[in-house]
């Protein structure tokens, strides 16, 4: 299994989500707007999840839109509403209450997530910057990423690393990762869960067991702990050991670039 | 069952200004676009909408001023970016916004469409959405856990106004197998005190007798049915015709700025007679056969 010398960081994104879907789970995957949005949200995930069927996990499965386990072997040329509304999947159930009942019932094991804001805690704003009642910058709402991160047990968080992204606190919590640290989350009335991992175009965090501080780890090849703590706003807990983000392997790539999206839906900016 | 058969013009003579309604749809597709353009035209404003994914109607109801308060889960134009307008307005402070996360929207069509007050989730706890509406969001404890919760208000409207794909002159309407189902036009529909469906076509009742398992829509439930062919145009109606990508991204260029937005209303809005005038100005016949999917 040799690893690729030439790949784009979106293939290394694509590859770093796969690995942490495992065999047999339901993942979600949200809508996004356009350009990089998109591709946060929408277009490395489903390349993630197809990713994963092809390799370690043929079983892995996703809900998209309203659609549930679509056919990934065979995702449309496009994206506009008709080659959506025919996409085989196994189910469209009814109406969208349908997929909240199965979030609050926690039948899902894995979301993808993005946000312009993601605090020390995990928490994330899709919603409003400044005051929420008189914004700065007014973003979208909150779709179901509030639900995801409220019920769904390893949200993944995709997003890039920048100062204005990564902030000690979020304007405004549209979704609550471990809200102010230790066992807060569980106290506010929340059951386990909480961004299991950020995936972002330097690095990889988690948290810390304890104090639920977002913590390094591991870097992306060619990224220093300097290009790192200086794209953020706080500080993140260091673990003592730094790892390095595993790249993807040749047969990865391949399978990204020939089979998965080889007219460049997905991986669009 | 009582005919209710309208024109467009008439159904929206229905709703004043001041008036909450449910808009139904989702951002792009199948939402009653016509019907908002027509409400504009009449002058109506001063809206309080309700809205699952709100996107082109809330947007254009924004860049037109007659937009008060928004409650939905989403604003924006999915694949076409930010909802400009309706962005321009909340950071202006001229129209206000409450923001719920779906589980809690959904919850709160299930409350109206069951004529209860209130319905439990625990999807806000902790949430800035909860912290900054204590009016229609409070802290409740079960009283057979003691589990915390939160009661979130009923989405109780004046008027709900969907788009539809076919319906008969009763108010019946019928959805197709081949759909896409990710919205909640069917809850939206039975939490509706007075319900405007526009279809895309009025067919024969007969026609509609013939499978009544389709008929997600009862007669019983609806005031008004209108035809409007293309009426959730520049969207898509999933089924029928794909979102006017071309359209949709001129509208996009005139929303980033107040002055050409008012010319694209000028236009596509108020310098229009009916929605026959609209199609005639807005699409061509060849970009219709484009756009059809049947």
């Amino acid at each position: 299994m040799a690893y690729a010398e030439d790949y784009s960081p979106n293939e290394l994104l694509v590859a770093t989500a796969a690995r942490e879907l495992r065999d047999g789970e339901l993942g979600f995957v949200g809508v996004g707007t356009a350009g990089r949005a998109f591709t946060l949200a929408v277009g490395i995930p489903i390349a993630a999840a197809r990713l994963a069927q092809m390799t370690h996990a043929p079983n892995f499965t996703i809900y998209w839109g309203n659609l549930l386990s679509p056919d990934l072997q065979r995702i449309p040329p496009k994206l506009t509403q008709h080659h959506i509304t025919t996409w085989p999947a196994a189910a469209q159930l009814s109406n969208t209450g349908d997929k909240c009942d199965m979030l609050a019932r926690r039948q899902f094991d894995v979301c993808f997530d993005s946000a312009p804001q993601i605090d020390r805690f995990g928490n994330l704003n899709i919603t409003a910057i400044g005051e929420y009642r008189r914004p700065k910058a007014r973003l979208i709402g909150c779709l179901a990423q509030t639900d995801h991160l409220a019920f769904v047990s390893r949200p993944i968080v995709l997003t890039d690393l920048r100062k204005r992204t990564f902030v000690e606190r979020v304007d405004f919590i549209t979704s609550v990762g471990y809200l102010d640290g230790k066992d807060s989350r569980i106290k506010a009335g929340l059951a386990p869960g909480g961004p299991w991992k950020v995936i972002t175009d330097k690095a990889v965090f988690g948290f810390h067991a304890e104090t639920k501080e977002m913590q390094l780890e591991s870097l992306h090849p060619g990224v220093t702990l300097e290009d790192v703590l200086e794209s953020m706003s706080f500080r993140p807990a260091l673990p003592q050991h730094i790892g390095q983000t595993e790249p993807p392997t040749q047969e990865q790539v391949r399978l990204i670039r020939q089979e998965i999206d080889p007219n460049r839906i997905l991986l669009v900016a | 069952m009582q005919r209710k058969l309208m024109q467009l013009s008439d159904a929206a003579r229905l709703v004043p200004s001041g008036s909450c309604i449910t808009i139904g749809g989702s951002i792009i597709r199948r939402t009653p676009v016509a019907f908002v353009r027509e409400l504009i035209r009449q002058g109506v404003t001063d809206l309080h909408v309700l809205g699952f994914p709100a996107g082109i109607t809330t947007d254009m109801l924004a860049g037109v001023g007659a937009l008060r308060r928004v409650e939905a889960v989403y604003e924006g134009l999915f694949q076409f970016g930010m909802a400009h307008n309706f962005r321009r307005g909340v950071e202006a402070g001229e129209i206000e916004v409450r923001d719920f996360p779906e589980t809690a929207m959904i919850a709160r069509f299930r409350a109206a469409s069951q004529g209860i007050s209130f319905m439990p989730t625990k999807v806000l706890l902790g949430t800035g959405m909860a912290k900054h509406n204590p009016e229609q969001i409070r802290e409740i404890t079960c009283p057979f856990t003691g589990e915390k919760y939160h009661a979130v208000q009923a989405a109780t409207s004046d008027f709900t106004v969907l788009h539809g794909y076919v319906g008969d002159e009763f108010g019946n309407v019928q959805w197709p197998v081949q759909r896409d189902s990710d919205d909640i036009d069917f809850i939206q529909a039975k939490a509706a005190q007075r319900l405007i469906v526009t279809v895309e076509r009025i067919v024969p009742h007969a026609e509609i007798a013939r499978q009544p398992t389709l008929t997600y829509v009862p007669h019983q439930w609806v005031e008004a049915i209108v035809e409007v062919p293309y009426g959730a145009h520049p969207g898509s109606c999933d089924g029928y015709y794909d979102e006017d990508e071309e359209h949709m991204q001129y509208y996009q260029e005139c929303a980033k700025d107040p002055a050409r937005f008012k010319e694209y209303a000028a236009t596509y809005i108020y310098g229009v007679t009916d929605h026959w005038d609209y199609l005639q100005k807005a699409v061509t016949v060849k970009r219709l056969s484009q756009l059809s999917v049947r």
